[in-house]
């Protein structure tokens, strides 16, 4: 019996990766049609992280550093900041979709009758290419600081930067998820999901410039600092590697179970608004 | 006398805008609420830079600039902002975009008064739900700070009338933006350009004051420094009288001059308008 479930849910996540790259290839298309707005919209991600960088860059014509940390070293946290971040963009918008107005406008009932667990439908169905800009820019932060540092660089160290991106990404799609679940009980927590969110903020600069609480609170409560920057300093000095790296992961699992839990929970209370 | 009438009329007639606004604001106050904590968060974060910037220099002072005077900066600027930040370009476009455009021209209103009197609605709401609690945080803050009461009842008075003007020239130019719609159809896309761009230049990012020297200059001849710096340096007390006049008059000017092109705009894409949809 367990067994069988095991393999059903391997089942389903196979059918969701065939599905993203059917959405994946629609929305390639469609962006072939309108090449326009979708320059218009990733140049707007990576304009909006811009004025960051050039705020950055003019405190850095003052100081020499922010409580130990250089302007390379700066920039590199807040270049790896965006892939966490952009991944989720790219993958899992969605749900903001779901907080804001698919549960209130009654349209979220179509999930419903899809053959296929709802939540890897929800997610799979939108592929939010603006994201790109948001990813070309951290690359692009990334390339420029590694050529003014000297990075202590060990082979792994690409794995576990690779890992830590990918369970940074799931801690933002799951923190998006819990709070977007609170629409089946209200019909709308696209405000909640914003509030929540924003809170990423915090986490595109060296965390050693916040007092205590602030710290603790983006480490331990909502925990965008393990998105970025303790990975991101674990590479650019080698500091506590095993809580730079094993924190994301038991958070990002952590919140995903929690975020599963409220979306199933939601799912069983949600009433349709739809007439 | 004839003036005071004809005024009445147009208020008669607008005002009832005005109250769809507030009730329309009413229903979404949570997501402004929302909006407000993410500017909050963003005002915390600069904050602690600035804090980290600030010890790392050792000056207690830059460019007349105080840790204290950086404060009031951030959280003054971002009220300013919310309080004077126009949706028109938006509101606007949506409406060239579903047609709906042309309800609104067959009926016999100003097409620039309509949106600016529901605005004004909302305006009104956030001023008491936001802006008057953050202002008053803010002086118990100097309060604090200075120790001593600081508030310069004519500094603030010149500030909201600085600050009536800002909203106008955001209105006005937003106006002007909103018919890029007939041209492009991310205009979500199009407005976070538009609204980063316009964060720098206006001198919410970074105080022109503490800006290096060439960029400064330029900033400060560009029209958008009118927008959101010159009312907080004028809450700053930074300004004295005769500059703040001036600064006052500069925004003035700019006002009529994105009126004037607002309104040139819309009768050159009335003469083209196709309406999509029906």
């Amino acid at each position: 019996m367990k067994k069988n479930r095991i393999k059903h849910f391997f089942k389903e996540i196979h059918r969701a990766f065939r599905l993203q790259r059917m959405f994946a290839a629609l929305h390639l298309k469609k962006l072939m049609e309108y090449k326009v707005d979708f320059t218009i919209g990733a140049v707007g991600f990576i304009l909006e992280q811009v004025i960051n960088i050039a705020f950055l860059t003019i405190i850095f014509g003052r100081v020499e550093n922010l409580r130990g940390w250089g302007y390379y070293e700066v920039l590199f946290i807040y270049g790896f900041s965006l892939f966490p971040n952009g991944l989720d963009h790219l993958l899992f918008d969605n749900i903001w979709n779901v907080g804001y107005w698919m549960i209130r406008k009654g349209e979220f009932d179509k999930y419903l009758t899809r053959p296929i667990n709802t939540l890897l439908i929800v997610t799979v169905e939108e592929f939010q290419l603006d994201a790109f800009g948001k990813l070309l820019l951290g690359i692009a932060l990334m390339v420029t600081s590694i050529r003014h540092i000297d990075l202590p660089f060990i082979w792994y160290d690409i794995p576990l930067a690779l890992i830590a991106i990918l369970f940074g990404m799931l801690i933002y799609s799951s923190i998006k998820t819990i709070f977007g679940a609170i629409a089946f009980w209200t019909k709308r927590s696209g405000h909640l999901m914003e509030v929540a969110y924003n809170l990423n903020q915090f986490s595109q600069y060296p965390v050693s410039i916040y007092s205590r609480a602030v710290r603790g609170a983006i480490t331990y409560v909502i925990p965008f600092a393990l998105t970025s920057y303790y990975p991101a300093s674990y590479l650019l000095r080698h500091t506590r590697p095993v809580f730079s790296i094993l924190s994301p992961a038991v958070a990002a699992i952590i919140l995903m179970i929690i975020a599963l839990i409220v979306w199933h929970k939601g799912l069983d209370a949600y009433e349709s608004a739809g007439s | 006398m004839h003036l005071i009438k004809r005024l009445k009329k147009y208020l008669h007639t607008y005002l009832p805008f005005t109250r769809a606004g507030i009730q329309a604001a009413m229903v979404f106050r949570t997501n402004f609420i929302a909006w407000f904590v993410g500017d909050i968060v963003y005002c915390l974060v600069m904050y602690y830079i600035w804090l980290a910037v600030f010890n790392a220099s050792g000056e207690g002072m830059m460019n007349g600039f105080t840790m204290t005077d950086m404060t009031v900066f951030l959280f003054i600027t971002a009220m300013t902002r919310f309080l004077t930040d126009s949706d028109g370009s938006y509101d606007v476009g949506e409406e060239v975009k579903d047609g709906n455009i042309a309800m609104r021209l067959i009926k016999p209103v100003s097409f620039h008064s309509t949106f600016l009197f529901t605005e004004i609605g909302w305006k009104l709401l956030t001023f008491g739900l936001i802006f008057a609690p953050v202002v008053i945080g803010v002086e118990i803050y100097k309060y604090n700070a200075y120790g001593g009461f600081s508030l310069d009842i004519a500094a603030f008075l010149l500030y909201l009338v600085s600050m009536i003007l800002s909203y106008l020239f955001s209105f006005y130019m937003n106006v002007c933006f909103g018919f890029m719609a007939f041209f492009l159809k991310n205009l979500w896309g199009f407005n976070i350009i538009k609204s980063s761009i316009l964060r720098f230049l206006s001198g919410a990012i970074v105080p022109l004051a503490l800006m290096p020297g060439a960029l400064r200059q330029v900033l400060e001849w560009l029209p958008f420094s009118s927008l959101c710096y010159t009312p907080v340096m004028i809450y700053m007390g930074k300004y004295s009288g005769s500059e703040a006049a001036l600064r006052l008059a500069i925004q003035f000017g700019w006002v009529i001059g994105f009126y004037l092109i607002s309104k040139l705009i819309l009768s050159t894409a009335l003469r083209h308008v196709t309406v999509q949809g029906g």
